[in-house]
């Protein structure tokens, strides 16, 4: 049986820049990939917008992934494509059996450490309760952009978009492009959830609506889908009565939201936060398991794929230097006022000097400073002009000079100024 | 049946709107009404339950209410003069048993259903439980075939290589005062109904086997027999085993009349053609009152009750193991509802439903949210922790329930070269291997005078299915992928499905290329991203392997078109 | 005075142009990047474009291609019709030119990706 250092599960960005960085700290590393090419999502990403933070350039996301892929094959890594992880198991010695399946068979690794790469996957119509018939025109957006982007065909000529995140606007300018109509984007909170350079480069730009606090409620069609029922909903995204309203299309195209994919990640133990639905992780991005680091969107949502590199770096870097040893975890509190923090908790015993700190706030705020105190005292901050849910923030925090024991009570906060 | 009585039920609630009379043995609804609950109110005022003397609704609507069959538009000549010995006029698990049973014998066997693919009404829209029946009495048909249909199943399923568990059904009780009654009910039902598997455990013992279920549970009944089934996998394998054995399956196919003289059914017209057959079986669900019409043969009515489950994440699935519902003896008996139960299925996932509504629309499958909303707030008592969120999807069918609300298995009573298998609703997922053995007889019987009925000596009980990778051991799996690499190839990521196996489906004996064709056969795109990532690559094998344009491969139907050609 | 928001970045500042004799003024504007893009909103606003060509490889239908520059706003649909005539049949590499000077615009059609190459390799 082959043994590796850290094996990293996905080849998108996060699991390749993790298997890089973890090779540069010298060990033996393995990535696993279920397609047949690396990248990942970014391979149909054909739009621009990748790489201002990281190479200071517009890429897009073919090119973003094949810089990287290129960092990769540089560099002796065991890559193996076309491979599906269908178990991991933990042994007595805190090493993990990974299983795969491929072309060839049935094979097992062990590994030292594991770097869980897996990306996010799509929420469904079914998840939002959308009702009426099953025909055929219902997509995510990212569906949608397979058959537009990897396969070349359309998959629509007329339809609307529900929900504002980020794949649904690109998708909302791109079929535009390829001459279908997009009749409106349909959101039901009463802010967008992409970026706001989105919501005018994609939308504005071509003359798309963009409908705040509606949503669909129904599906029609027995074959392929004839016309969608919308609502508008109230301020608990409840749909109000009688303000139904029936739109002929052929496509009803889905951007509601993404879930890191974690099923692995649980069939270990590993615990999930319920804010980002991604593992709970410590400093290091190292999961509650010992061993398992998680990155990327598997760990959270991110809304740059430069985010998901430098974090899958740090896990990366990390996993190769991980020795099993008594961790000391306490717990970073973090106000309601955020979406989400990471990490959720610092193992006091490792080197906290350079943690990136990962947060959204839950609503559109100005003149905002991000503030971390220890025991009740402010031991840093950082001001905002503003903040908005759909655009994540990083911040550098050096936690050792906090002088962190297990008994210290962290708080993150958010506080107008 | 003393239909004065009837008139006079029906004079006060419907103040003259609607009255009956006794023709031909049946009791004929007439009058105008303008609710559909209603009209089924007035019917069932006028039925008596497991009553051979039959309800034929014919109250009018205003406006009018009635759904015909989806008729489709293309027409060719493929079945034009064929002479088939039995027509078998629809494929759900009837129509499909029937043929497989029937292809023990040297006939020529058509089977005609008019949609896209095997079992997408009531068959493929259930929850699959093979009930033990402990809920029926002596005297109806449902009884009669409980219990063999029930213990059939272990042999049909390891015939035909369909994943069968006995996972057991607890019907819960919340109140301790009931204990004596229920366990009156229990006696009665084990010694003298024929179930006897059942037995009362408490509360206590309960939780000790499915520790998530409710602990105001006080006790239950249990029922070891009890078991689940993927109910469209069966109706496909049945129908894979009568075609292996000769039969032949024509979809998209539709009856459309039918030419009867002197109690004989000659020709049968269809969108493919006409046809001539010695005898007709009549399991077209829904649809069976409107194929007896065609056959002049209409003697009972058949009202649609549609019911939604739900189906949770297979993370959801590790919370129980076997079918429990609580059983509210406020309602009991009153209501067909019986608001549902949840599922362990064999996929693993947890099945939650189904909830039961009248409807005049045969074919309406569209879900609503009221009756998720429904069916979780009753099973919320059976298991706090379900939720909402664990959804991953949701589906309607529509039962085919006569309003004696029992089966009607038996030959035409006018027209002499007919077997109707109609009526078929819950339990006939249970019954249908006992069913279609009794059909079977029947048949052949029709058929003995008319010509020599030999047995087929080729006849082959056994049908390999499309192997299931995910389920192997490694050292299987790794053999199998030795013979074809495609089988470590994994297309769908939710439900472990490689590309090998959605080869073998193209392959099938009955090859349905379309989206929803393969997902029935092997799943991919059931999981919990619901094809998101799947949908496009399963597209383009389908078209290689078809060799047709990706444009041209369909979701469901001929109409279900994915997308619109190339974007260049 | 027209408000805008700028789409170099993620951080979308919402900016502020005023014509002050004759000079244009932005101001909220983050950086530099920030303050050409507003007045070329007001002067002439360019895009960039990203899209696929047709390719005669059965295994990749299409090819991720963008504008090595930004375009007119207003010729992004022209530039599409030109896209939509090209076919591609070599293995090119990502950074090669598809279409040279599209419509004399200045800016050539370039590949993104480098994956018919790549298969092509693989593939013998």
């Amino acid at each position: 049986m082959k043994q590796y250092d850290v094996i990293v599960i996905g080849g998108g960005p996060a699991g390749i820049a993790a298997a890089v960085s973890a090779n540069d700290e010298n060990s033996k590393v393995l990535l696993i990939e279920r397609e047949a090419r690396l990248g990942g999502i970014l391979k149909q990403c054909i739009h621009d917008g990748f790489g201002l933070i990281r190479f200071g350039e517009q890429l897009s996301g073919p090119e973003y992934a094949e810089r990287y892929i290129k960092e990769l094959n540089k560099r002796d890594i065991d890559v193996l494509t076309l491979s599906f992880v269908t178990k991991i198991s933990k042994t007595k010695e805190n090493l993990f059996y990974v299983h795969i399946v491929n072309k060839k068979g049935v094979d097992t690794f062990l590994t030292k450490a594991l770097v869980l790469a897996m990306g996010c996957r799509e929420r469904t119509s079914k998840q939002i309760s959308i009702h009426g018939t099953r025909p055929s025109g219902v997509f995510t957006a990212g569906t949608a952009q397979h058959y537009t982007n990897l396969l070349g065909e359309l998959p629509t000529k007329e339809c609307v978009i529900l929900g504002s995140g980020d794949i649904g606007l690109i998708m909302a300018r791109r079929l535009t492009l390829e001459g279908a109509r997009v009749i409106g984007v349909f959101e039901a909170k009463n802010t967008p959830s992409g970026l706001t350079r989105n919501i005018h480069q994609c939308l504005y730009d071509y003359n798309i609506p963009l409908h705040l606090s509606y949503t669909v409620t129904r599906i029609f069609g027995e074959d392929r889908l004839t016309a969608v029922e919308i609502m508008k909903v109230d301020e608990n995204l409840k749909p109000i009565k009688n303000t139904e309203q029936i739109i002929k299309c052929d496509a009803l195209i889905l951007s509601v939201g993404l879930i890191p994919e974690n099923e692995v990640a649980e069939s270990l133990g590993v615990q999930l936060d319920n804010r980002t639905n991604g593992p709970v992780c410590d400093g290091q991005y190292m999961t509650l398991i010992d061993g398992v680091f998680s990155c990327g969107n598997a760990l959270h949502v991110n809304d740059l794929v430069d985010y998901v590199s430098e974090n899958a770096e740090q896990a990366g870097k990390n996993a190769a230097r991980y020795v099993n040893s008594d961790r000391c975890l306490i717990n970073i509190n973090s106000s309601d006022d955020f979406l989400y923090t990471v990490p959720q908790k610092l193992d006091i015993n490792q080197n906290n000097s350079n943690v990136i700190v990962y947060f959204r706030s839950r609503k559109n705020r100005e003149k905002t400073k991000f503030v971390i105190s220890v025991d009740g005292k402010e031991f840093f901050s950082k001001k905002y002009s503003f903040l908005r849910p759909p655009e994540m923030e990083r911040v550098e925090v050096d936690f050792n000079s906090f002088n962190l024991t297990k008994s210290s009570n962290i708080e993150f906060n958010l506080v107008n100024f | 049946m003393n239909v004065l009585k009837t008139n006079k039920k029906l004079q006060k609630e419907f103040n003259g709107k609607v009255y009956a009379a006794i023709e031909d043995g049946c009791i004929i609804l007439r009058g105008e009404l303008s609710e559909w609950n209603d009209v089924v109110r007035a019917c069932q005022i006028a039925a008596t339950k497991y009553s051979k003397c039959h309800v034929v609704n014919d109250i009018k609507t205003s406006p009018p209410l009635f759904s015909v069959a989806k008729k489709y538009s293309f027409f060719d000549n493929s079945l034009d003069g064929r002479t088939p010995d039995v027509l078998i006029i629809g494929g759900g698990i009837s129509g499909a048993s029937i043929a497989r049973e029937l292809s023990k014998w040297d006939i020529d066997i058509l089977l005609v259903e008019k949609e896209a693919d095997l079992a997408l009404h009531a068959s493929g829209r259930n929850d699959g439980e093979v009930h033990p029946g402990i809920d029926l009495g002596k005297g109806s048909l449902k009884h009669k075939y409980i219990r063999k249909g029930n213990k059939l199943y272990s042999k049909i399923c390891s015939e035909l290589n369909v994943e069968f568990h006995r996972f057991g059904q607890y019907a819960c009780f919340c109140n301790s005062w009931a204990k004596p009654l229920v366990w009156f009910y229990c006696l009665h039902r084990k010694y003298i109904d024929g179930i006897e598997d059942t037995k009362i455990i408490s509360g206590q013992e309960l939780r000790k086997v499915e520790k998530n279920l409710s602990p105001n549970i006080k006790f239950a009944i249990y029922n070891p027999s009890a078991g689940c089934v993927c109910p469209y996998s069966l109706t496909i394998a049945y129908a894979e085993n009568a075609v292996m054995n000769g039969a032949e399956v024509s979809l998209n196919t539709s009856v459309l009349d039918m030419e009867v003289d002197n109690g004989q059914i000659y020709k049968v017209f269809t969108n493919r053609g006409v046809i001539y057959p010695k005898i007709v079986i009549n399991s077209a669900g829904v649809f069976a009152e409107d194929v007896a019409k065609m056959a002049k043969d209409r003697f009972f009515s058949i009202h649609p009750r549609r019911g939604t489950n739900s189906i949770l994440d297979k993370k959801a699935g590790k919370k129980m193991t076997a079918i429990a519902s609580v059983k509210d003896l406020s309602i009991h008996g009153k209501s067909h509802s019986k608001g549902g139960g949840i599922l362990h299925t064999v996929h693993d996932n947890l099945l939650i439903g189904p909830d039961a509504v009248e409807t005049y629309e045969k074919e309406n499958t569209a879900t609503c949210r009221e009756s998720i909303e429904t069916v979780f707030s009753k099973q919320k008592m059976t298991m706090p922790s379900l939720s909402e969120r664990d959804i991953i999807t949701y589906f309607t069918g529509t039962r085919a329930a006569t309003f004696e609300e029992d089966f009607i298995i038996e030959y035409g009573r006018k027209t002499k070269n007919l077997i109707h298998c109609a009526g078929i609703q819950s339990p006939g997922l249970t019954t249908a291997p006992a069913v279609a053995l009794d059909i079977e007889k029947m048949a052949i019987n029709l058929l003995s005078p008319i010509k020599e009925v030999k047995r087929n000596k080729e006849f082959n009980p056994i049908r390999k299915g499309i192997p299931s990778l995910r389920k192997m051991s490694p050292k299987e799996r790794s053999e199998i992928i030795a013979t074809n690499p495609d089988y470590g190839v994994i297309v769908c990521r939710c439900e472990e499905i490689s590309k090998g196996e959605i080869l073998d489906a193209l392959h099938s004996p009955i090859c349905v290329p379309t989206i929803d064709g393969i997902k029935k056969r092997v799943r991919p795109g059931m999981g919990r991203c619901q094809g998101g990532f799947c949908m496009p690559l399963v597209s383009k094998i389908i078209a290689e392997e078809m060799k047709i344009p990706l444009k041209d491969v369909k979701k469901s139907s001929e109409y279900a078109n994915i997308t619109f050609g190339c974007t260049k | 005075m027209k408000e805008l928001v700028c789409i170099v970045c993620p951080r979308s500042c919402k900016m502020k142009i005023e014509f002050q004799h004759g000079e244009i003024v932005v101001s909220g504007n983050g950086c530099k990047r920030g303050k050409s893009f507003a007045i070329n909103e007001t002067t002439q606003p360019k895009r960039t474009l990203c899209s696929t060509v047709k390719t005669n490889y059965k295994e990749v239908p299409v090819l991720p291609v963008r504008v090595s520059g930004e375009i007119p706003k207003d010729k992004i649909f022209d530039v599409m019709k030109q896209i939509s005539t090209v076919v591609v049949t070599e293995p090119i590499s990502c950074g090669d030119i598809i279409i040279e000077d599209v419509l004399s615009l200045g800016v050539n059609v370039i590949a993104t990706s480098s994956i018919l190459k790549e298969i092509i390799k693989e593939n013998g």
